[in-house]
This record gives structure tokens, sequence and C-alpha cells, in this order.
């Protein structure tokens, strides 16, 4: 198992040197005036553009820009990001909170929803509740988040305020900011009951609700399906004949011998899911104004921010691999049959 | 079963949901929420709290006389009248203050004046943060804009990026402190100065930025510290000691949130009736939308094609048609630079491309500028707000003429004007023109589409194509001369004639550099006037100006756009001047 880590771990390396390449690479397609478009937004700033262009030292090839972030990087540093006006290093840690709790949020819930409802649609194959969960799933992977992301914000604040876009409330965040609440995580719900304040505790949570539906609804109706189709495989094989022969009763039929072994596919698939949630909510976070890690990434990659580009890929590869590994080390758990 | 009990549940709340959201809410009538704070959400990014390193409307608008003050200000909504705000009195010939040479300006320092920590405001202190705003002279800062008058250069810089230390002798012998009053020389006689004055000598203090590690003002350090690499390399990138009515609470980058705190001991008595000003970066229209509707925000940002869609709503209120200094245009280029360059098509005129000096013949400018339909670009792509252009000076300001000839649309004279190009060659082998705008400005993708509309219903052998471009794309492929005919507009960095006659019309102008556009004449006339005191000679040379605009027709004026402000109704004290950036003055502002 150890000796399977590490082979993992090796790799996370060769990836993250392999995608920041290929986006300095990129850059080199862009004449050196285009690179430089992040710091002359205006034409009242033209004036300056060569000198920009030297200061920056973005005439030079792509592999001398990329040997010197990669040296840096080596030295801890992964540089500055003018999007987020501030450095790589600080802008992860002040997006990823943001993600991060929105995506444990949402992935509990997908997580809960779509295997039970998977689950209960395969045993009650072609029955009415199977139509209605397929129906509903169907319409979830088909329906664009920002649709469903704004129908939602109409309702539930236009219509009725009930749940105000951002991450708190003015009067919570002014208190969040102050020097009376300590922030341990900058998971605002987790932060709110270490510090004893549930009344911040319900602000951010009030604030959770309807991103963590746009974001949980899409992947929930994925991962129906394949729950879906996993279960209905499972209940096919000889040992669930086996169970339900020697009279065990349904329910323990279906959690303890069929939904186990129908897990596999779907931890797969959550990992993948999970990665993506904590990578790449760009749209969730962008209707919802919530200040995370993805918005962060994609205006980067708009405005030509290479080293705000190359910090959050380099992280995002980091959790990707992370994500696979733990999937990986969770079908030993699942699946006693399979050894590393 | 287990799993149909758990099947009801969900129905039950599916439908508690549903019946909600479709009704049962309760829509009372708001009240003010937030009374002392005052929320805006805007789209932008904050660049920076330092006031030298500034040059974004959105950073501006934040701090500037919010935050930090300058000498004098503008009376009410006027750009041409000041009245004093750290100085005691406005500079002018007839006080003395201006010398009769209109090299010198006297600025005496309020003795009443106080920064935010309650420290007096010195005659060193206002030295101090000129000098610091043109020493940090940041590439593509507006460092430039003090630079020029006072030392009469535009850089601290020689070719190859080095400082020059006779620059910073030039400034510091120009900027003298006599007693309380601030003396400036300037290098000659700059008749907007004043004008800039009123927006860009904004005063911090100088032992608080010394004390947070900033520039100690020294002539040993400066080379150190001009021209840093990062918005946040400087000292006062989250903000500095001003005078103003609000402080900078804090700068939350991480939320893209400003929160400004009202100063309760503003040295000009009354405080501010906001206690609290937030600013917070909402990216998504329909979500600021929202919040404006809710009361959550009381300004929002709101682009033209979207203004219907706040329109009506109630508690909203929209002035529109307001004055703001901008010229919108459509450039020619008069040798397209850029081997193969596809914009050129064939690069020849044989019906498929035109050459790379075709619109270097003032004939076709001539014909390309009765070609336009105007009052269609008016009325389609700017819901008729904009004033239709005759020249770079905007509406409003200083030598506009309400009277100068501008070109009308009328095909039967297009297609004469054609005939006439080059003896009748171009309107017999026809030409592909290509078309350029920025992806995303509505404005210009309509006014490209009505160009191709006009000029190819002139004669079937006249072929446009519209292309646009990504904003950064598009403007460095426009400062590399690759763009044939394109649109682009200007804003006021300071509201005086010259700052549109100039990138507009000199030959080293940000435009007409790109443009390879040069005429000895208007390059003489432009800098007599920067000369000249006489308002009167001005006047005629701007008009004069004009005039050249007009027959030389390098660049076609579509016009002066105004704009407009969105904000919750209870929002009181409002007004508006064509230099405030973004919103107003805080200032005057309450709720109720």
């Amino acid at each position: 198992m150890t000796a399977f880590i590490a082979r993992r771990l090796v790799l996370l390396p060769i990836v993250v040197i392999g995608t920041t390449l290929l986006i300095f690479a990129l850059t080199q397609l862009l004449s050196p005036a285009m690179r430089a478009s992040l710091f002359v937004q205006d034409p009242n700033q033209m004036r300056d553009l060569e000198a920009i262009i030297r200061k920056y030292g973005l005439d030079r090839p792509f592999y001398v820009q990329y040997w010197e972030w990669l040296k840096n990087v080596v030295r801890g540093d992964l540089g500055y990001s003018f999007v987020a006006r501030q450095t790589v290093a600080e802008a992860i840690r002040s997006f990823f909170p943001t993600t991060l709790e929105l995506s444990l949020f949402s992935f509990g819930l997908l997580l809960m929803v779509g295997i039970w409802l998977g689950t209960l649609s395969a045993v009650h194959k072609d029955r009415w509740i199977d139509h209605l969960s397929r129906t509903v799933s169907i319409v979830g992977t088909g329906l664009p988040t920002f649709v469903w992301g704004l129908v939602l914000l109409l309702l539930f604040y236009g219509m009725h305020p009930w749940f105000p876009p951002g991450r708190l409330s003015l009067e919570a965040y002014l208190y969040v900011t102050s020097d009376r609440f300590r922030s341990y995580t900058g998971l605002l719900t987790l932060d709110a009951l270490l510090n004893g304040q549930l009344w911040i505790f319900w602000d951010a949570l009030r604030h959770l609700v309807l991103p963590v539906l746009t974001l949980s609804y899409f992947t929930a109706a994925v991962l129906v399906r394949v729950m879906r189709s996993a279960m209905l495989e499972t209940l096919r094989q000889d040992y669930v004949r086996t169970a339900r022969a020697k009279g065990l009763p349904e329910p323990v039929v279906i959690r303890r011998h069929a939904r186990r072994n129908a897990l596999i596919p779907v931890i797969t698939l959550a990992s993948l899911i999970l990665a993506g949630l904590l990578t790449g909510a760009v749209i969730t976070e962008t209707i919802y104004d919530l200040p995370g890690i993805g918005r962060w990434g994609a205006q980067a990659a708009q405005q030509l921010d290479i080293p705000g580009v190359a910090g959050f890929a380099l992280f995002s590869a980091v959790l990707v691999v992370l994500g696979n590994l733990a999937a990986d080390i969770l079908y030993a758990f699942v699946d006693p049959r399979i050894r590393y | 079963m287990v799993e149909m009990q758990s099947f009801r549940v969900i129905l039950l709340v599916g439908v508690l949901v549903v019946s909600l959201a479709l009704g049962l809410g309760i829509s009372s009538a708001q009240q003010v929420k937030n009374p002392d704070t005052l929320i805006i959400a805007h789209s932008g990014d904050v660049d920076s709290l330092d006031p030298a390193w500034q040059y974004d409307t959105l950073s501006s608008g934040i701090t500037l006389w919010n935050v930090y003050e300058t000498l004098i200000f503008f009376r009410g909504g006027s750009v041409g009248d000041y009245v004093p705000m750290l100085a005691t009195q406005v500079p002018s010939l007839r006080n003395g203050l201006i010398s009769r040479d209109a090299r010198t300006f006297t600025f005496p320092i309020n003795p009443q004046a106080r920064f935010s920590d309650g420290t007096p405001v010195t005659a060193e202190d206002v030295k101090y943060s000129l000098m610091r705003f043109m020493m940090i002279d940041r590439d593509g800062g507006p460092s430039w804009v003090l630079l020029q008058p006072i030392t009469g250069e535009d850089t601290t810089r020689d070719k190859d990026g080095k400082f020059r230390m006779e620059i910073f002798d030039r400034a510091d012998r120009a900027i003298q402190v006599r007693g309380n009053s601030v003396v400036i020389t300037l290098a000659r006689p700059y008749a907007p100065f004043l004008n800039i004055m009123a927006s860009w000598s904004m005063v911090i203090s100088k032992r608080a930025a010394i004390a947070k590690g900033d520039w100690d003002g020294r002539r040993e350090t400066v080379a150190r510290f001009n021209n840093p690499q990062r918005n946040a390399d400087t000292k006062l990138f989250e903000g500095a000691v001003g005078t103003g009515p609000f402080v900078i609470e804090r700068w939350d980058r991480g939320t893209k949130t400003v929160i400004l705190r009202r100063n309760e001991r503003y040295w000009r008595g009354q405080r501010a009736a906001l206690q609290r000003v937030v600013f917070r970066t909402v990216e998504e229209f329909a979500t600021r939308r929202l919040m404006l509707q809710q009361g959550d925000a009381d300004f929002i940002t709101v682009g033209r094609p979207e203004q219907s869609q706040v329109e009506g709503l109630p508690g909203v209120r929209i002035v529109d048609d307001l004055s703001q200094f901008v010229t919108q245009a459509l450039f020619l280029n008069l040798n397209v630079k850029g081997a193969g360059n596809p914009y050129l098509g064939s690069g020849r005129l044989d019906g498929n491309g035109i050459p790379a000096n075709f619109f270097s013949d003032v004939q076709v400018r001539r014909a390309i500028a009765q070609s336009i339909d105007y009052g269609a670009i008016r009325r389609d792509c700017f819901r008729n707000k904009i004033t239709l252009g005759n020249g770079p000076i905007p509406r409003g300001m200083f030598g506009y003429n309400e009277r100068g000839r501008w070109y009308t649309y009328d095909r039967d004279r297009a297609i004469a004007a054609w005939r006439e190009v080059q003896g009748g060659r171009v309107w017999e082998t026809g030409f592909k023109l290509t078309v350029l705008y920025n992806t995303g400005n509505a404005a210009r993708r309509c006014a490209s589409e009505i160009l191709k509309r006009s000029i190819e219903s002139l004669n079937p052998k006249f072929q446009v194509e519209v292309t646009s471009l990504a904003w950064s794309t598009y403007l460095a492929q426009e400062n590399e001369g690759r763009l044939p005919i394109y649109f682009l507009g200007w804003a006021a960095d300071y509201a005086d004639p010259d700052n549109f006659v100039y990138p507009f019309m000199h030959s080293n102008g940000t435009f007409t550099k790109a443009q390879s556009y040069s005429n000895p004449e208007v390059d003489r006339l432009i800098e007599e006037a920067q000369r000249t005191a006489d308002p009167a000679r001005r006047r005629q040379i701007y008009f004069r100006l004009q005039e050249i605009a007009y027959t030389d027709v390098p660049t076609v004026y579509l016009g002066y756009p105004t704009g407009f402000v969105v904000m919750r109704s209870w929002v009181r004290g409002w007004y508006w001047n064509p230099m405030f950036f973004g919103l107003g003055y805080l200032y005057a502002l309450s709720k109720q």
C-alpha cells in the first residue's frame, strides 16, 4: 500500500510540470504586446506598452520565462497574481476556503442524494419512482448550471429574499472581520461554531443553501444514473440471489450485499466530482458572488495572468492527483478483494 | 417500506418549496436597509488604494475626494470653476497667486486642514505628495499627468529604463515650500494646470507614509522607489492617511470588498452622513440587479445594453444623460503594419482586399466619412444617448465648437465621393475592408454592422467584413498599427481639451502614432495652445484644430456618449460632475 501511494505521488511533479509547461507554451502563440494586456487595460496607458513589455520580460522566449517560474516554485515562491492583487500563495489561501466549504456541503449532499436515489431507482426499476428520479436526473444533466443557478436566485432571493448571494450578510461580515472573531479554518460555518457564534453559523449556512443546491443538482444527477446502473448490475449477481434465498430481509440484501458492491464506480466518479468541485465551480461562484478559487482561475486565464493561471493549474493538479489517490485507497476499504 | 416513507417526505418538501416560491411570500413596502451604510455593487477589480498608483476609474472613484483630498476642487457640476479644498484660495492672475508669465502657481495651505489621524497638513506634506506621485512613475501609471507640466518630460526614465536623477532635481526645484504655501513653477506655461490640480493633487501624510516604510522623500532613495514591479510593492497599496471625510477601514482582497469608515474628526467640521461605504465586486449583472432590487445594494454598475433591465424597478432611480467627457471614434490607419496582415485581405486593390496605405489617400478617408449612417448609429447602437461628434473635444468641454462642421450621411453624395477617388479606380475595382471592434462591446458591434450595411449598399463591389478581437489582443494590435479600420474611445484624464487633441491629433499622440497620421500644422497648434493662457486664443486654436480634423479626417468622430447612474431612490444628496469617477462625491450622500 505504501509503495503504491509513493508511486502515485511521484507522478505528481510530472503532472504539474506537464500542465504548467503547456500553459507557458500556449502563451507563445501571443505576441509580447498581447501578453502585456494584463498591465495595459485602457487606451490611456498605451504610451508605456514598450516599457511594460521590457519591465516584465514579456518578450523573452517562453522556456526562459518558464525556467524562471519553475526555479521560483522550487524555492517555494509561486509568484504574484495581478488579477488577485496578491501573491499566488495568498490567493489560494484566501479563495480556497470558500470553495472548500461550498464543495464539502455540496459533496455531502450529492453523495447522499445520489446514492440513495440511485439505489431506490434501481430497486424499483421501471416503477413510477424510478421514472421520476430518472426524469429529474436527466433534467439535471441537461440543464446548464447558469440557468438553474439564476432561476434559484430569482425565486429565493429576487421574489423571496430568503437566501441572499455572497458569503455573509453585512452585519455578519463586519463581525467576522473584526477583532472579536478568530479565523481558524476559513470555513465560516466551522469557524462560527468554534467562536461560539451561532448566528454567524446560521448566516453562513443561509448563504450556502442556493449555491449548494445549484452545484449538487447537476452532479447528483450524474451520480444517480451511475449508481442506478451499477446497482441494477449487482442486483442481477448470483450472490444477491443467494442472499435472498437464504432468507435475509430485503433491506439487508440491498444495503449490505448489493449496494456495497455497486459503490465501486460511484467512488471513481465521486473522486472526480470532488476534484471538479474544488477547482471548477466557476459559474456557481460567479452567480452567487462567492469569492472562490474557480472564479479566480477563470479570471486569471481571461486576463492572461500567467503566474495566476500556472499557480491555479498547479494547485488543481495536486488536488486531482490526491483525489484519485484517495479513491484508490477507498476501493480497498469498500472491496476487500482489491489489494495493492 | 422504508423507501416509500422517505419518498413521501421528499414529495412533501417539494410541494412546500414550490408553493412558497410561487407566491406565499409577502412583499411589503421596503424600508431603508442599512440606513448608515452605502453599498455599491460594481463589476470591476480594485487595482490599488495608493493614490500614486491608481489610474483606473474604480480605484480612483473609491478614494479621490473621499479619502484623499486635493488642493482645489470643482465647484458643483462645473469643470472650469474651482473652489478651495486644502488650499485657502484658488490661484488666479487677479489674486496674484498665478505669476504674470503664467508659470508660477502659489497654493497657500489651509492651517485648519487635518489628516484623519489628527495631525495638521503642512506645505511639506503637499510637496511630498506631489513628488511621490511623480517619482513613483510606474509604467502605465498616471505620473505623466504631473510630470509633463512640472518637469517638461512625461517620464522619469531614459530609453533604457534607467532613472534620470535630473528629473527628480527639476521637480524638486520646481516645487518650493514657502512658509505654509506651496509654490509650483512649471517648465513652461501650461494652461490646463489648475484643472489637473483639481483632480490629481491628492495630499497624504508624509509622516504616516514614512512610518509605513514608504519613500522618505530624499534624493538618495528615490531611484529605488521609482517604478515598482507590482502594485502590492508600494507600502501604501492598502491606503494612505489622507484628509478626506472617509478613511479606509479595510480592503479585503479575498472577498473583493473595500470598506470606508467615516472620518469622525473630519477637518471641515461637518462629518459625513454615512457611517460606512462598502464597495463590493459582484461580477454577474443579474446578481447585482437582484441586490439592487432587494435594497442590498444602493448603487450598481449597469452597462447601456442592460439599462432596460433596471428601468421601472420600484424604488430605483436612474439618472441619465450625464456628461462624461468621452469621445468615441472610428480610426483609419494610414499605414497598416505587418507583413501578410490578415485584415488587409489580398493586400492590393483588386477587389479582395486593400493596400496597406489605402487610407493615406484623404479622398478615401472623406468618402468613408460620408458613407456612415450616423443617425442609425446614434439611434440603434447608443439608444440616442450620444451627441454626434465633430472632432476630438467632447461636448461640454472648453474648446468644443458647437457649430463645427462634420460629415452627414447621404447615399448619393457618398457614391459621388467614391467615384472621384483615384480617378474612379476604386469604384471600378472595389475593395474588401475588415472593420474591427473589441469582443463584447455591443455598441461597437452594432456600429460595425451599420458601417458594413451602408458601405456595401453603395456598390456591390464594396465588401466589408466585421471582426472582433478580445480587448487585450485588440489594444495590442492597435498599438502595433495592425488594424486598418477600428473603433476606440478615450476618457478624460483631466478636463482640458489638450487631453483630447494630443492623443487624437498630435503626431506623437497615443492614437495618431498607431495610425501614422502626422500634420506639422496640427503639432504646432497643439503646442501653442498648451503654452497659451489666454482663453480666447486657445479657443481659436481648438476651433481651428476641429476644422483640420474635419478636412484631414484620419479619424471619424462618432460622438460623445453620455453616462447614467443607477441607485436606490432613498439615496439623497447625489450630484454629478463630469470629472467624477464612477458614482459621485460620497461626502454629500445620505440615505432616508
